[in-house]
């Protein structure tokens, strides 16, 4: 009898935003504010944008991944989570969804947006952290350009890879577990990637914000990187190596709090970051990669392009993979 | 006198034990705890996992060579400058003050990024003129252990140097004389006599060096981790960064490691200038520290000086500056030069938040700063004329948070402000950065009233004058360039602090370092550059500000 109670009221909560989708603007405009606790960076113009629209006070907190999670339940726990919309990457999310933080809403804005992007009717994937070997174009001739990532072995590269340290950058480390999963499928064939990747001593920095800069000074000349650089440090020599094989990145998502101060500004707000026009904003003024049917940012051959999201990796795994690689990386 | 310190022993005890204990409560807390907050169930799984990595010992190794070499280096430089400064007739004073300051006001990160692009075995700059000049193996590779100390070294010279300069000046040439009337040289007079007399403010610089590097992450990343070294801190950084679910109970229980060694130090510090006596230099008699003639050395030394002014001051400056011109990271050249434009400029100067972020740093660093050292004031008091087992406590309690690696401690502070209204508000900044950096303010201070010797008070008591007159009148105006040390080594921390800031800093709260660091990771160095020279700018202008009013104090007595 219980059981059929919780069923039937999670059932309601689901069904209940599909069933009221659209989101009363005076409501909205009545709560005057909608809080937004992101990791994404430079979403200051969709923020604007919003503002501008509606006349609602949209209010922007950057947190960066590592204090994502700490930030959020240590607000939550304390009963002191202001934020209203939460944009995170997919791992994250799921864990903030399995501590209750997240509430159901299904916008209508993500009518056109592949399936997979919303599989709980609570976490919506707008995007994908697409990941790419960046170059610099001045000082790579175009034969040399790698045409698959298993180029990047050949020891003419030696001494000329910049990348995030694989031993502890989640995103670095999905993507090479992403690599044998999606790309290079033969077990053997992946391991004989990553050795010839590690004997060309690439140089690790902490994340993907440092990667570009020492490929623009031509420090080095070649990274595991992400083309949104190519927009957002132009006119950098930058360019991404259009290799034959898909590319790959974890899927970045946005959802409402289940205790949303503002819940009528909060679904507004998501409705509107999932339409055409923000996620266009998002495209050209950032670079990123989004699911909005035919928006694509502002570079060569980008729409032409496979990109596929990879596979959620626990935190367990992540570290499993971290340990391997370390030792598969060591001087 | 005792009446007095009886009554303000406890009362210290509560303030600053208060401040920095609570965030470290919730780290210990947090380091027990079986969930990723600071109330799980308990378990020691953590400090398990922790000290039984077999990567541990090999960081331990690199940490302690990281940071003894840092500390070394930092004092050496600024024991060699400070007598330049004080104690010679050398020329060109002036660079001094400013040698000394400028390091402290750059961001960290910036510093270390333009010695890579000096220094980097591809392409740095100095390295391709010394290939051009056909030294190929003269190359140098900053990626390493060395070029982390040299680096981090130069960046903790100020702290040094501020602790350092207002012992050495405060020096009581009677006991140079003496050697010198004796047969002893110049050199012998300066190994035998000035340094051991000097003991209390090396050992100072030393500890606050060692604690400092063992926090510092900027060198440690941008340097360290290219060359694949890693020291505490970056190891931290990696059990945090490693998984979305960062685990800071985790990385507590490594800081605790930290904590210890920190510790340690000051109980170390403590015994060994526990004859205070020894060390006291201003008694009542003919106080007035002399010149020393250099006659041939003048200007072979001082052209030391300007190279090493060079290399610390001008070179990174002229980094900054030249990165906020180009569009994006350039090696100089016509190409270069040709793309130069103030527009990185004009975007920081019309973005609302960086401006905010001025204002508000602005704020914390004179508000922070001045509350900071009236604290820090009285807790030198205790520790230094009452020296009892409370006092000794007092300091120790002094270093708490100061010791635990940066990316940790902001997550205590959270934790704790969390509970009390004050979470997300511009006083939980404040009362953060004065808990944390509450070193800076004391150790100036304490090096400088270890040299006033009780009989200038028991003088004044004798005559008639009151605790708060005495005060007033004789211990204050000697203290007055303790003071102006200590206020501007907080207030410029206060405008650059990252570490904190990151963690408690909300929509309406942001503050400079934060905003810088949301361009470094974006790799939108040029707008960083140009909020790194605002930033500049408003130490620089703390810090004349600090030494026009101590000056006008010093004087007037």
């Amino acid at each position: 009898m219980k059981k059929i109670a919780v069923l039937v009221a999670l059932l309601m909560l689901v069904a209940a935003p599909c069933a009221f989708a659209q989101v009363s603007v005076e409501k909205a405009k009545a709560e005057g504010k909608v809080s937004f606790y992101a990791n994404m960076t430079s979403v200051e113009p969709v923020m604007e944008a919003f503002q501008q629209k509606y006349g609602i006070k949209a209010e922007y907190t950057r947190l960066s991944t590592s204090k994502f999670i700490a930030t959020i339940l240590t607000e939550h726990a304390a009963g002191k989570l202001t934020a209203d919309v939460l944009q995170a990457p997919i791992p994250v999310m799921e864990l903030l969804k399995s501590k209750g933080v997240i509430a159901s809403y299904v916008s209508p804005a993500s009518a056109g947006y592949p399936k997979w992007a919303n599989k709980d009717g609570m976490i919506q994937s707008f995007g994908i952290e697409y990941v790419a070997l960046i170059y610099n174009k001045d000082l790579v001739r175009a034969a040399d350009v790698p045409r698959t990532y298993q180029d990047l072995t050949n020891p003419k590269w030696k001494g000329k890879i910049v990348m995030a340290d694989p031993a502890t950058h989640p995103t670095t480390i999905s993507w090479l577990v992403g690599l044998k999963e999606n790309v290079i499928k033969s077990d053997a064939e992946w391991r004989a990637f990553l050795k010839g990747l590690a004997a060309n001593s690439p140089m690790f920095v902490a994340s993907f914000g440092p990667t570009p800069a020492p490929i623009e000074t031509g420090e080095k000349l070649i990274g595991i990187s992400m083309p949104k650089y190519i927009v957002t440090k132009a006119p950098a020599p930058l360019d991404w190596a259009k290799v034959s094989q898909p590319m790959m990145g974890t899927p970045r998502a946005i959802g409402i709090t289940a205790k949303a101060p503002h819940p009528n500004a909060a679904r507004l707000f998501v409705d509107y970051w999932l339409s055409k026009d923000a996620m266009k904003i998002m495209a050209d003024q950032v670079g990123e990669y989004v699911l909005a049917p035919g928006v694509y940012p502002p570079i060569s051959a980008i729409d032409k392009a496979k990109v596929i999201p990879i596979r959620e990796l626990s935190d367990d795994e992540i570290r499993k993979w971290g340990a391997e690689f370390k030792k598969i990386f060591a001087k | 006198m005792q009446k007095t310190s009886t009554a303000l022993t406890p009362g210290l005890i509560a303030i600053v034990g208060f401040l920095t204990l609570c965030p470290v409560v919730m780290l210990i807390l947090g380091s027990f705890s079986g969930e990723l907050g600071a109330f799980g169930a308990f378990t020691l799984e953590k400090y398990v996992a922790a000290y039984t990595d077999p990567a541990f010992a090999e960081i331990l190794v690199s940490t302690v060579i990281f940071t003894l070499g840092s500390a070394l280096v930092a004092t050496g430089l600024a024991l060699f400058l400070a007598y330049l400064n004080t104690r010679t007739n050398i020329p060109g004073k002036f660079i001094f003050g400013v040698i000394s300051l400028i390091p402290m006001m750059v961001p960290h990160i910036l510093f270390a990024v333009s010695w890579v692009l000096l220094l980097n075995p591809s392409n740095g700059m100095i390295n391709l003129f010394l290939r051009q000049l056909g030294l190929e193996g003269a190359a140098l590779n900053i990626y390493s252990l060395t070029g982390m100390i040299l680096v981090e070294g130069l960046l903790d010279l100020p702290i040094a140097y501020l602790v350092v300069a207002p012992a050495m000046s405060a020096f009581d040439v009677a006991l140079e004389e003496s050697s010198r009337v004796c047969g002893a040289s110049n050199a012998r007079t300066l190994i035998r006599v000035t340094l051991p007399v000097l003991r209390p403010a090396i050992l100072a610089a030393l500890t606050l060096v060692i604690v400092r590097s063992l926090a510092s992450f900027a060198v440690p990343s941008v340097i360290g981790m290219p060359g694949r070294i890693y020291v505490l801190a970056t190891h931290i950084y990696s059990i945090v960064a490693t998984g979305y679910a960062a685990d800071y109970g985790m990385a507590a229980a490594v800081g605790m490691s930290a904590l210890a060694a920190s510790i340690t130090l000051i109980v170390l510090y403590r015994r060994l200038t526990r004859e205070g006596e020894k060390y006291v230099t201003i008694s009542s008699r003919g106080y007035r520290p002399s010149v020393i003639d250099l006659k041939g050395a003048r200007y072979p030394l001082f052209a030391v000086v300007v190279l090493i002014s060079f290399v610390l001051i001008v070179l990174p400056v002229l980094v900054l500056f030249y990165t906020s011109l180009v569009p994006y990271v350039m090696t100089p050249g016509a190409k270069a030069f040709a793309a130069m434009s103030w527009r990185h400029w004009a975007t920081v100067l019309k973005d609302p938040v960086s401006l905010l972020a001025l204002k508000n740093s602005l704020y914390l660093g004179i508000g922070g700063a001045t509350l900071g050292i009236v604290l820090s004031f009285f807790v030198a008091y205790v520790i230094v004329k009452v020296r009892s087992k409370a006092s000794g406590l007092l300091e120790s309690l002094s270093f708490l948070s100061f010791s635990f690696p940066g990316i940790v401690v902001g997550i205590g502070f959270m934790w704790f402000f969390v509970q009390t209204p004050l979470y997300s508000t511009i006083w939980a900044l404040l009362i953060g950065y004065i808990a944390t950096y509450l070193p800076y303010g004391l150790r100036p201070l304490t090096s400088a009233f270890v040299q006033i010797h009780g009989h200038l008070e028991e003088s004044s008591r004798v005559c008639g004058g009151g605790p708060l007159y005495t005060m007033r009148r004789i211990v204050l105006p000697l203290l007055v360039p303790g003071i102006a040390s200590g206020w501007i080594l907080m207030a410029t921390m206060f405008v650059r602090e990252l570490s904190l800031s990151v963690v408690l800093s909300r929509p309406g709260t942001e503050v400079l370092a934060v905003q810088i660091l949301r361009f470094a990771e974006d790799g939108l160095w040029g707008r960083l550059s140009a909020l790194g020279i605002l930033m500049i700018f408003i130490s620089t202008a703390l810090v004349v500000l600090a030494n026009g009013i101590a000056g006008r104090l010093s004087k007037k007595d």
